[in-house]
């Protein structure tokens, strides 16, 4: 089945969609009306999108949802998905992929805040940038996200991958500030430069091929390792917190 | 106001003496009356329970200790979300819920008076101005004084005429209605960095004893005639062995009033601990009851504890830091000038966990060995032992065996060997859980002479009409109808108005806070005394003319004026 929706141009671009029944799995039952809150009222999904669906479905699996148009403020698209596939033409709202347990989205343009929050499985890719608390977890939580994976082409926010706990995430940017604070398990690469990340770590493993600039001074320096070709610094911390994660960064400044 | 027939009720009220009649009930004026007119508003309660409208001797609800919860745990507004419904406002939230969340929670479980269990002075009239939204409840603040220096003076000089002069102002300034001691001592101490481990120990700032801050509060009460008893949180809450501490105290309580119990000790629970560290953790909740049954003088609350998650929040700073280096999560601490602290931690009780398995034992245990039902409340000292939405499933715990022992086999294997609750074949009646959920809790708190907790003739109209017809149900074995029957009322009405329908609230209400005002001469006016008038202008960061809460942030009150012996 393929599902192409073409978010309209809104009036007032300024009011966000919650989107957050755009999921493969909304589309499998049929009698399933897809509503969207626009600001504080509720809308069927006609009223703000033309959208056609081709072909059947047995699984959730084959099912293919296109989305065209304006949606940079349409937020919480693929919420709870577990499954199929959403490609999002454009730059797409917060809340992408929160707590999404299986399938694929990918993004073309670029992502706001939340991507991946607290997911469970499945893949996210970014072709774009993408905005704070990529793949983190979320206001006074524990654990952010827990399985599958999240790649981003270009750069991410502040406090990137806060609080994850498992799967795995390529950017291939730079990142804000805080990435990965209170890291408790899972692999984050950094291709580019990173600002004191890794701060209260408990486990996991972090790879910076930039610079880690800031770095928190409560790790403790393990020595050099070759890892895929490239020297690396190994620290071991956060010690404040008592962990045990590991950090390796081809160089790193101390705040000064 | 309008005025409402309830007809054929099944009625348990203790305080009168009714233990199971049908009977009418006219309600006009916000009073139970002996007749109504021609015309008033029937509601046929089909021979359902129908009991006092149920008062929670110690909840903590309201005030800046419950809001810095809400503050530190955003993660709990995730649950327990509700949408706008007539006149029900949002809610969210489920151990530290908004307080409209608390107040329409709690009225559908059928009660309309709540106590604030510790209010420090200096913020009172935070909670002043919680109590307002939280409308279907009539409010009470217990006052913290474990660490008023103006006292502790006081005490230590003797003078227990002029501590007791310190406390009247101090409950008239901030509109309180009784004396609440959370680990004295110990949580002035705190403020040094130090704690208390004993209450014959002296405390490192001031040249006494936690005994003897109990004994002269106990003193200064009674001199001061105020409805309530001291309402005693013990020293050292939460350490194994902590048992010897919470008998040692109660041995310390003279009788001084015929009309109720000298000391109320709250949470019982957390005091009744035995071993000498967590690996030998038992229960000692049998020498602990023993003593209370020895003593008419003391009335406890169970402060039972619940699996699941929850937030702890006391006035207790030196025991919420403890709890934090078990813990490793996030926690905060707080010392409010010259009177208390306090600390709150996000907790989750598990039955895979030994220790959270045999505290939920020991509160079960001490009301079923408490023999007198008036001696030992039903009370979570919600949110700490669990959200008081359980108290449902603790009332079914009580009187079902069944279900205790259903339970008792999820729990970890290990609690058997160290607890009596397998051994404890009783069950409470109706009438006990009456008495335990709002009779014995009104003549506790000194409220029954304000219409209170009883359904005669001159009680306020506070009531609720359960959907359980006790002929119908074998409470020990039909345990889930006890739960769903107490969790939701048919009505529930306060003060002669329908709040809440089914577990929905259907009107905005309004809500009494009861406050006392001492009647103190002349000579022991403490507003005008040069020496008190120094520690304060020297140590507070507020003027004095601006620490009383003023009457305008109380909104409906009722002042109790109360004779004193100064």
């Amino acid at each position: 089945m393929n599902v192409i929706i073409t978010f309209r141009n809104h009036e007032n671009p300024f009011i966000p969609i919650e989107a957050e029944m755009i999921t493969p799995d909304a589309f499998l039952e049929e009698k399933n009306e897809i509503c969207v809150a626009v600001g504080n009222r509720s809308y069927p999904l006609s009223e703000v999108a033309d959208f056609s669906i081709v072909g059947e479905a047995s699984s959730v699996d084959d099912i293919e949802v296109l989305i065209r148009g304006d949606t940079s403020r349409v937020k919480r698209v693929g919420e709870y998905m577990s499954g199929g596939a959403i490609t999002i033409e454009g730059d797409i709202g917060m809340h992408c992929g929160n707590f999404m347990s299986g399938g694929r989205i990918e993004i073309l343009g670029s992502a706001d805040g939340w991507l991946g929050r607290e997911m469970k499985g499945g893949e996210i890719i970014c072709h774009g940038d993408a905005g704070d608390y990529c793949a983190s977890g979320y206001r006074g939580g524990r654990r952010g996200m827990r399985g599958g994976s999240v790649e981003v082409f270009g750069s991410v926010g502040d406090f990137a991958c806060e609080h994850i706990a498992g799967g795995e995430v390529l950017i291939h940017g730079n990142t804000g500030d805080f990435a990965c604070a209170e890291m408790k398990g899972g692999t984050v690469t950094i291709l580019g430069d990173t600002s004191r990340v890794c701060a209260n770590m408990s486990a996991g493993t972090c790879y910076v091929y930039g610079s880690a600039v800031e770095m928190i001074p409560t790790f403790e320096k393990k020595g050099t390792v070759n890892h895929d070709g490239v020297l690396f610094h190994h620290f071991r911390g956060d010690v404040a917190n008592r962990g045990n994660g590991d950090l390796y960064t081809v160089h790193f400044t101390y705040l000064q | 106001m309008a005025e409402i027939l309830l007809k054929n009720a099944y009625v348990i009220d203790p305080i009168s003496g009714i233990n199971g009649e049908v009977m009418d009930i006219a309600i006009s004026g916000g009073k139970i009356v002996e007749e109504v007119s021609s015309k008033p508003e029937v509601i046929d309660c089909q021979g359902c329970l129908t009991l006092p409208g149920g008062i929670d001797s110690h909840t903590h609800i309201s005030g800046t200790k419950v809001n810095f919860g809400r503050y530190m745990s955003p993660e709990d507004m995730r649950a327990g979300r509700t949408a706008k419904k007539g006149p029900m406002h949002i809610t969210s939230g489920y151990s530290v819920p908004t307080t409209y969340g608390n107040s329409y929670r709690y009225s559908a479980l059928g009660y309309t008076t709540l106590v604030e269990g510790a209010v420090a002075p200096l913020e009172a009239r935070h909670t002043h101005e919680e109590f307002k939204f939280t409308p279907l409840q009539d409010s009470c603040a217990n006052i913290l004084f474990d660490g008023n220096w103006g006292m502790l003076r006081a005490l230590e000089e003797g003078d227990i005429k002029r501590a007791a002069a310190i406390i009247a102002w101090t409950l008239n300034a901030v509109k309180g209605f009784a004396i609440k001691l959370t680990n004295p001592g110990g949580t002035e101490a705190w403020g040094f960095g130090k704690n208390v481990s004993c209450i014959n120990e002296k405390i490192p700032t001031f040249d006494l004893t936690p005994a003897e801050i109990i004994k002269g509060a106990i003193r200064a009460n009674e001199l001061l005639h105020l409805p309530h008893s001291v309402h005693l949180h013990c020293n050292n809450l939460g350490t194994p062995g902590n048992f010897t501490c919470t008998i040692g105290t109660f041995g310390h309580v003279p009788d001084l009033n015929d009309k109720r119990q000298t000391l109320y000790a709250t949470h019982v629970q957390f005091h009744s601990y035995g071993g000498t560290g967590w690996s030998d953790f038992c229960s000692k909740s049998e020498p602990v009851a023993n003593m209370v049954n020895f003593r008419p003088q003391i009335v406890i609350d169970m402060g039972q504890v619940m699996f699941g998650r929850t937030t702890t929040m006391t006035a207790d700073g030196p025991m919420e830091f403890n709890l934090y280096r078990l813990h490793h999560d996030k926690w905060s601490n707080h010392d409010v000038e010259l009177e208390t602290g306090s600390g709150i931690i996000p907790v989750n009780y598990r039955k895979k966990n030994l220790v959270n398995s045999i505290m939920w034992a020991i509160g079960l245990e001490l009301a079923l060995l408490v023999k007198n039902p008036w001696q030992c409340l039903l009370t979570t000292d919600n949110p700490n032992g669990a959200p008081f939405i359980k108290y449902p499933e603790i009332i079914a715990l009580l009187m079902s065996k069944r279900y205790r022992d259903a339970e008792f086999a999820m729990i970890h294997q290990d609690t058997e060997k160290r607890v009596p609750l397998p051994a404890i074949d009783r069950e409470l009646d109706w009438h006990d859980i009456a008495v335990m959920t709002r009779a014995g809790q009104a003549r506790a708190l000194g409220i029954t002479d304000l219409g209170k907790g009883y359904l005669m003739p001159g009680a306020e109209a506070d009531i609720a009409i359960y959907p359980i017809k006790t002929d119908e149900i074998d409470p020990s074995a039909e345990y889930e109808k006890i739960i769903q029957g107490f969790a939701r009322t048919e009505y529930t009405i306060k003060r002669g108005r329908v709040v809440s329908r089914r577990g929905d609230a259907i009107i905005d209400g309004e809500n009494t806070t009861f406050w006392v005002k001492p009647k103190v001469p002349a000579a022991y006016d403490i507003q005008h005394d040069p020496t008190f008038m120094e520690l304060f202008e020297r140590n507070y960061s507020v003027r004095m003319s601006n620490y009383p809460v003023q009457e305008e942030y109380l909104h409906r009150n009722h002042c109790i004026e109360t004779e004193t012996d100064l």
